[in-house]
């Protein structure tokens, strides 16, 4: 990109290659002022009370091809590749959002789902998908984070006001993932449990130390953003199409930092509703 | 960390070198929290995987036993008004109290419950916020995965806890906010199961399967009393579990969930799981500021 000054009518051609066409028509034409979003009117006034205004829907897709990986039948292991693709595929879907956010000067994308769909034709492939929408700062104060691109939340519009309330501002939503095959008990094992309530350390450590290799990497991602925090940290199990031991666990969360002006909260007021 | 404990997995104790504090309170606790002086300093979790004795030798778990051995605690026998009709005829049944899953769920729970402390020690926490407590079957017959997590929050202008187990609450955010504004403050999770054991005899057999005008004559509606008794007995063993726990305090914001597997014709095991917080006066109540009445515009 160049510093000079830009024309709308070329912006165009600056789109990073490899978003499709389409986008680049949609994106132009959103950046005559026509704005659209999935945010509710309710969010939509909270966000511009905040002083932002939405400037567009954006999202980034992948269809991602998830390769198979040998297993061990009575071990506990990570499944390094399946890893790996389940967090590249994310990561497209999420750079590909960014830069269609980046595209319209952005400097958030609040509201962002990211799912995962499983199509009849494509066999062990998935969509990944991020759609969210893109805002701006009013007072045109950059709110970019600290590698300089659009932030990006999972945060309804609600959720980003109260933050904002706090003197935190989100920085991107962060996720770690880790695929873990869960090892199958012998016969032996189970045989010599059987009739006793024991605690099976195996699985125990095998289950934490998945969880907490996810949630390892979700803080990595926070601390390349110089994130002072993470909110809303979940949790999720799935099992996709890999049969019951194979377990992806994915943690996702919005990290934030403190901004450096000085907050003090609002009290709350109490409240009784006369509604039904 | 220098002082975490040894048996946290290694990538516990990595994740808590990183700069960040993570938290698992929605924004709006999150923000509730920081008002009330709570400060967010991890998410902290503990495991366990059980195996559960469902049908080990040892364990009555098996009709043909006599009606009138007693495992211990609760148990009801229930006698056929027939006389002798036939071998397939069950003359006898029996409520009785599965004490061993009771403790194999207090084992389980327990040890989940001690790992997230050894976190939140590690941490430096005062205590444990929005605590989420889950029970999974894993795939193998009779694994439970037992699962606890919550937010580690320090207080501010307290200084850092010297020994001591950090306090728990499954509150978090305005509800946590007001129970404190109140007077009471948390003390820890209280959790337990009760497990109770349904050998159906003849006429709640029949009863069950809809056929009781067959056996009992004319009515159609009638209480399946030997159920009902199973069903009383599991809540109140739940709140005797509790109330051992309490020591004392007070119970606030409790749960009940019952649920029932049917094992057999008629035979059922009946689950009661209770858990509340554990509350202590510390202040004398100081009622909140009289809420301004809104009404709605939409």
């Amino acid at each position: 990109m160049t510093d000079a000054p830009q024309d709308p009518s070329a912006a165009p051609e600056d789109l990073p290659k490899d978003l499709p066409e389409a986008t680049s028509r949609r994106l132009a034409e959103l950046e005559h002022g026509l704005f659209t979003s999935d945010l509710s009117v309710n969010e939509f006034l909270l966000i511009k009370e905040v002083g932002f205004h939405p400037l567009g829907l954006v999202m980034g897709s992948s269809i991602y091809h998830t390769g198979i990986q040998t297993r061990k039948w009575g071990q506990s292991q990570e499944l390094t590749k399946l890893t790996e693709a389940m967090y590249n595929a994310r990561e497209l879907a999420m750079t590909r959002m960014e830069e269609e956010a980046d595209q319209l000067g952005a400097d958030g994308v609040v509201g962002v789902r990211l799912d995962v769909n499983y199509y009849e034709w494509g066999k062990d492939a998935a969509e990944f998908i991020a759609v969210g929408t893109a805002v701006k700062a009013e007072s045109g104060v950059s709110h970019r984070n600290a590698l300089g691109k659009p932030f990006t939340s999972d945060l309804s519009g609600q959720d980003f006001w109260t933050l904002m309330q706090t003197g935190y501002i989100p920085q991107g939503l962060v996720m770690g993932t880790c695929v873990y095959h869960i090892a199958h008990r012998g016969l032996g094992q189970t045989l010599g449990s059987a009739g006793q309530n024991v605690e099976l350390p195996n699985f125990t450590q095998a289950l934490y130390e998945a969880r907490e290799m996810a949630m390892t990497r979700m803080q990595d991602e926070a601390d390349r953003l110089e994130a002072s925090g993470i909110v809303g940290v979940r949790l999720e199990e799935k099992s996709h199409q890999w049969g019951s031991h194979t377990i992806e666990f994915l943690s996702l969360g919005t990290a934030v930092t403190k901004t450096s002006d000085e907050v003090t909260l609002p009290v709350p007021t109490t409240i009784i509703s006369l509604d039904n | 960390m220098p002082d975490a404990p040894a048996d946290l997995p290694e990538a516990a104790s990595r994740r808590f070198e990183s700069r960040a504090f993570t938290s698992g309170l929605t924004v709006p606790d999150f923000a509730a929290c920081l008002q009330s002086g709570l400060r967010p300093v991890g998410f902290v979790q503990g495991f366990c995987v059980m195996q559960w004795s469902w049908y080990g030798m040892g364990s009555p778990y098996n009709r043909g036993l006599s009606p009138y051995g007693g495992g211990g605690g609760y148990s009801e026998t229930y006698q056929c008004p027939h006389g002798y009709v036939s071998a397939e005829h069950r003359s006898w049944g029996r409520n009785y109290e599965q004490s061993w899953v009771e403790q194999a769920w207090s084992q389980g729970f327990g040890l989940a419950y001690g790992r997230m402390l050894e976190e939140a020690t590690a941490v430096g926490a005062h205590g444990v916020i929005g605590v989420i407590d889950t029970s999974d079957r894993l795939s193998d017959l009779g694994v439970v995965e037992f699962h606890v997590r919550g937010t580690a929050v320090t207080v501010d202008g307290v200084p850092a806890p010297r020994g001591g187990q950090p306090w728990t609450t499954y509150l978090a955010g305005q509800r946590l906010t007001k129970l404190v504004e109140a007077g009471y403050a948390p003390v820890s999770v209280a959790a337990a199961v009760a497990s109770v054991r349904v050998w159906a005899y003849c006429i709640t057999e029949y009863l069950l399967g809809g056929g009781g005008s067959a056996w009992g004559g004319q009515q159609s509606s009638a209480e399946v009393t030997q159920v009902a008794a199973a069903r009383t007995a599991a809540r109140q063993l739940a709140r005797e579990h509790v109330r051992a726990q309490l020591g004392g305090d007070s119970l606030h914001g409790a749960e009940m969930v019952v649920s029932e597997r049917e094992v057999g014709e008629g035979d059922q095991e009946i689950q009661c799981l209770l858990r509340g917080n554990r509350v202590r006066r510390f202040k004398e109540f100081d009622p909140v500021a009289v809420p301004h009445p809104t009404v709605r515009l939409s």
